[in-house]
């Protein structure tokens, strides 16, 4: 039984998105591995006290994004990225925070050279890091 | 969603679905329930789809118990009309009583039977029963298995009573405020019972409650009825992704015609400024709003979204004066 899943229900945010974005999170850092099984939804609702229906939700989404597949006989599976489309993702997530940052910036009044002089330094200190550890 | 994975998520048991096209366990069409001249329910229209837990909401006196006793049988309507897996409850009450289950908190459980003689009794005037089932949530609840019934402490009698409603293998159990009276442990486990295994039987739950928290933690679909009336009946899911409050703050100080701009907003249910600060309730479309906000001619120092949680909606609802959706 996963003890890292916390949904709190009484969060503005849908338990099923919760238990979607704990997924995610737990493949992300190695929590949950490819092959590993995942609880019976019946299983789930036990241990979380919510409705299975808002379990099938979470795993239907999973399924759709192609993290997690159902075998005959088996149960609900982990399966690898396909496609590195988990990466894929967050690497479009981040853009769009960027995107976010820029705008915000200008709503400040910061102007351009500011920000490029802030981002460059910060390149220079995390990709420098990388260069010395041979990444 | 795609349709074509559902029987491969959960193998076999397809009646996990959320019921989309399948047939409403509860279909309730403009309902009018008197006291005297007194409106107690007054002209409640909602479905309760198959396969879900249902919760039922409202303040004290709102007419909760009323619909409940209507639906089986207790009362006749005085006007409208409601289904029950397709039966008529008006004249087709001994088809619909069979295919329901009922949990009240004031369940008159006939204080000096034992337990297997209040089994006995409930079996006598069931058409189907399961005394297995019933040993078997006696026993999850840990209830004494021989006790007279009078002995049980109230909340006991709740678990005992939620026992006996399951025996007749109900398709719809309706629980009117179940968990009074349970502490917290008590109140858990027969949550737990609830979704674990009710639910997860396919079984229609439905459920009135005015805690809240309960019904947030467990509820596939609320409905929330006031004065007789219904306030809303949507997915909780749902409800949450679509409304939001947001939080303004403009540069300077809008004038009326901005602020009567912003109310005239379709997706705008409510509206409070104090002076640069301007905060919405919002439905609906939120994208749409988002760009149309960011549109406007006075400036915006800041825009926050904040998501709303069930007793937050609540609260707002019970607010509203008129209740438009």
């Amino acid at each position: 039984m996963p003890n890292w899943l916390d949904v709190n229900p009484r969060s503005g945010v849908p338990i099923y998105v919760q238990l979607v974005e704990q997924i995610k999170h737990a493949l992300e850092v190695g929590i949950l591995q490819t092959g590993e099984q995942l609880p019976t939804v019946r299983q789930l609702a036990s241990e979380l006290t919510i409705a299975p229906n808002t379990i099938v939700k979470a795993y239907d989404e999973l399924a759709n994004l192609g993290l997690i597949e159902s075998r005959q006989g088996i149960g609900t599976i982990v399966v690898a990225n396909l496609d590195g489309r988990l990466h894929a993702q967050q690497q479009e997530a981040l853009f769009q925070r960027l995107q976010v940052l820029v705008r915000d910036a200008t709503h400040l009044g910061i102007s351009a050279e500011v920000l490029s002089d802030r981002f460059a330094a910060a390149k220079k200190q995390f990709y420098q890091q990388q260069y010395e550890q041979g990444g | 969603m795609s349709e074509e994975k559902s029987t491969s998520i959960v193998p076999g048991n397809n009646e996990l679905r959320p019921a989309h096209g399948q047939t409403a366990a509860i279909e309730i069409h403009d309902l009018v329930v008197k006291y005297g001249s007194k409106r107690a329910v007054d002209g409640l229209t909602f479905t309760v789809p198959t396969g879900t837990i249902f919760g039922f909401l409202g303040p004290n006196g709102s007419g909760k118990t009323t619909t409940i006793k209507t639906l089986l049988g207790f009362r006749q309507p005085d006007g409208g009309s409601a289904r029950v897996f397709g039966y008529d409850i008006a004249n087709q009450s001994l088809q619909v009583r069979a295919r329901i289950g009922y949990v009240n908190e004031t369940n008159s459980l006939y204080d000096y039977l034992t337990i297997p003689q209040l089994c006995a009794f409930s079996r006598s005037l069931s058409r189907e029963w399961n005394q297995q089932v019933v040993d078997r949530y006696i026993e999850v609840f840990g209830l004494p298995p021989r006790e007279k019934v009078g002995h049980l402490s109230k909340g006991m009698k709740s678990q005992l009573a939620l026992c006996l409603a399951l025996g007749s293998n109900p398709d719809l159990l309706i629980l009117d405020e179940p968990t009074t009276g349970l502490d917290p442990l008590a109140r858990h486990e027969f949550l737990n019972t609830l979704v674990s295994e009710v639910a997860a039987e396919g079984k229609t739950i439905f459920f009135s409650s005015h805690i809240l928290s309960e019904v947030e933690a467990v509820a596939d679909w609320v409905a929330i009825i006031r004065v007789g009336k219904l306030v809303l009946c949507e997915e909780l899911d749902h409800l949450k992704q679509t409304q939001k409050v947001i939080k303004l703050t403009y540069i300077d100080l809008p004038p009326v015609s901005e602020i009567e701009r912003l109310r005239s907003l379709p997706e705008v249910m409510s509206l409070a400024q104090e002076g640069r600060s301007v905060r919405l309730i919002a439905h609906g479309d939120l994208d749409t709003l988002m760009q149309t906000l960011q549109a406007r001619p006075y400036a915006l120092r800041e825009v926050e979204t904040v998501d709303l949680n069930l007793e937050d909606l609540f609260m707002e609802y019970m607010k509203e004066s008129n209740n438009g959706r």
